[in-house]
């Protein structure tokens, strides 16, 4: 098998993050140096800013912890595939919190000043022209997460060790932001803030021949399909007046469908019906039981995510 | 021997979702459609029920 080819190296120090220009078909390794050490990740089409990771639309897709096998998705409209997890040393990784803040720090700890992902990621960003409000939400490796019974997000101490990664493959131009995350007295990063490396590969044709493809749909819309494709430069919200509004198939139209069922199907329907969520409206009781039953049959996807090819 | 006739109100995107499964050979017509998907869920929550281990 072909070696990978080293394009550049870095060490990540505690406190610091580092926007990466990772060109399609370049691999980002993010490496514990140390072991235990939470990284924070933000992404943006390198040619398109407003493009950028959506950690709803991958936990979506892949669930709260994705890993090798996944990709990290654009936001809608957009919904393309930006990376790829090639690989994944550990498995354990967390799209359920945001980044750490100086407001957590302040209001939680009553720090003044404190290291903290959304700091760290503006002042990497920075480099590239972006504003701290072009943050967005983080991927965050080697973070142990979960849901408790109550519904909230956990985190607890993680397991890594010195040279566990987790391996980015680019599937397009993108610019490519990781940071030592900032909590030191969280378990997050078992309490202290150690180094990453990064290094940047050249992704070989064994490594390329492992990404899955995904769709290509007319819904993956980019600005040239915009009725506004300009980004609004001021702040200040003001109505246009000639706005007419076209939601999409709208007006919604009811149509009625009779529905002549024999007394064994009736008893069938009596049976399953959800009468416990509609009464007695047998009408709507019916409609869930026809969609419940399509979902089932047909549904190549988790409910409410795209199909990629599986359930994945 | 007495049918009951059940109205579903549906939408134009659900018809087009029901359409564009007849169109696959699943069913004849939206009524059959609805009946089939009647007799499949309801024999899908049968041999639930039937796999379940008494208590």
């Amino acid at each position: 098998m072909t070696a990978r080819t080293v394009i550049s190296e870095y060490v990540l120090e505690p406190g610091t993050g580092k926007a990466i220009e990772l060109l399609t078909g370049q691999i980002l390794r993010i490496e514990q140096v140390e072991g235990g050490q939470c990284a924070d990740f933000n992404a943006f089409n390198l040619h398109d800013y407003k493009e950028f990771m959506h950690c709803g639309r991958t936990r979506t897709v892949h669930g709260f912890h994705p890993t090798a096998g996944n990709f990290l998705w654009s936001a809608p409209p957009r919904e393309r595939a930006m990376l790829y997890i090639l690989e994944d040393t550990v498995g354990r990784n967390d799209v359920l919190f945001p980044r750490c803040s100086a407001y957590v720090y302040e209001a939680a700890y009553g720090f003044a000043v404190h290291t903290n992902c959304h700091d760290i990621q503006a002042e990497a960003q920075r480099e590239y022209g972006l504003t701290p409000d072009d943050v967005h939400d983080s991927f965050n490796l080697f973070m142990c997460t979960g849901v408790d019974q109550d519904g909230h997000a956990f985190m607890t101490r993680q397991t890594t060790q010195a040279g566990d990664h987790v391996d980015l493959l680019a599937l397009m131009d993108v610019l490519a932001v990781p940071n030592v995350c900032g909590a030191d007295v969280m378990k997050t990063s078992n309490f202290a803030l150690k180094p990453l490396k990064l290094t940047v590969f050249a992704a070989t044709a064994a490594d390329m021949a492992l990404v899955p493809s995904t769709p290509k749909l007319e819904s993956q819309r980019t600005p040239k399909d915009f009725k506004i494709s300009a980004i609004k430069s001021d702040r200040p919200l003001r109505r246009d007046p000639a706005y007419r509004a076209e939601f999409p198939n709208t007006p919604i139209r009811i149509t009625d469908l009779p529905v002549a069922l024999s007394p064994d199907e009736v008893a069938l329907f009596n049976a399953v019906k959800r009468s416990d969520i509609y009464g007695d409206d047998d009408a709507a009781a019916l409609r869930d039981l026809l969609f419940s039953w399509w979902e089932e049959r047909f549904l190549q996807a988790h409910a409410g995510a795209p199909a990629i090819g599986g359930k994945s | 021997m007495t049918e009951t006739v059940i109205t579903l109100r549906l939408n134009q995107q659900q018809l087009e979702l029901m359409d564009r499964t007849i169109a696959q050979g699943v069913a004849a017509d939206r009524v059959a459609l609805v009946r089939l998907a009647l007799r499949e869920y309801a024999a899908v929550r049968q041999a639930e029920i039937t796999a379940k281990p008494a208590p």
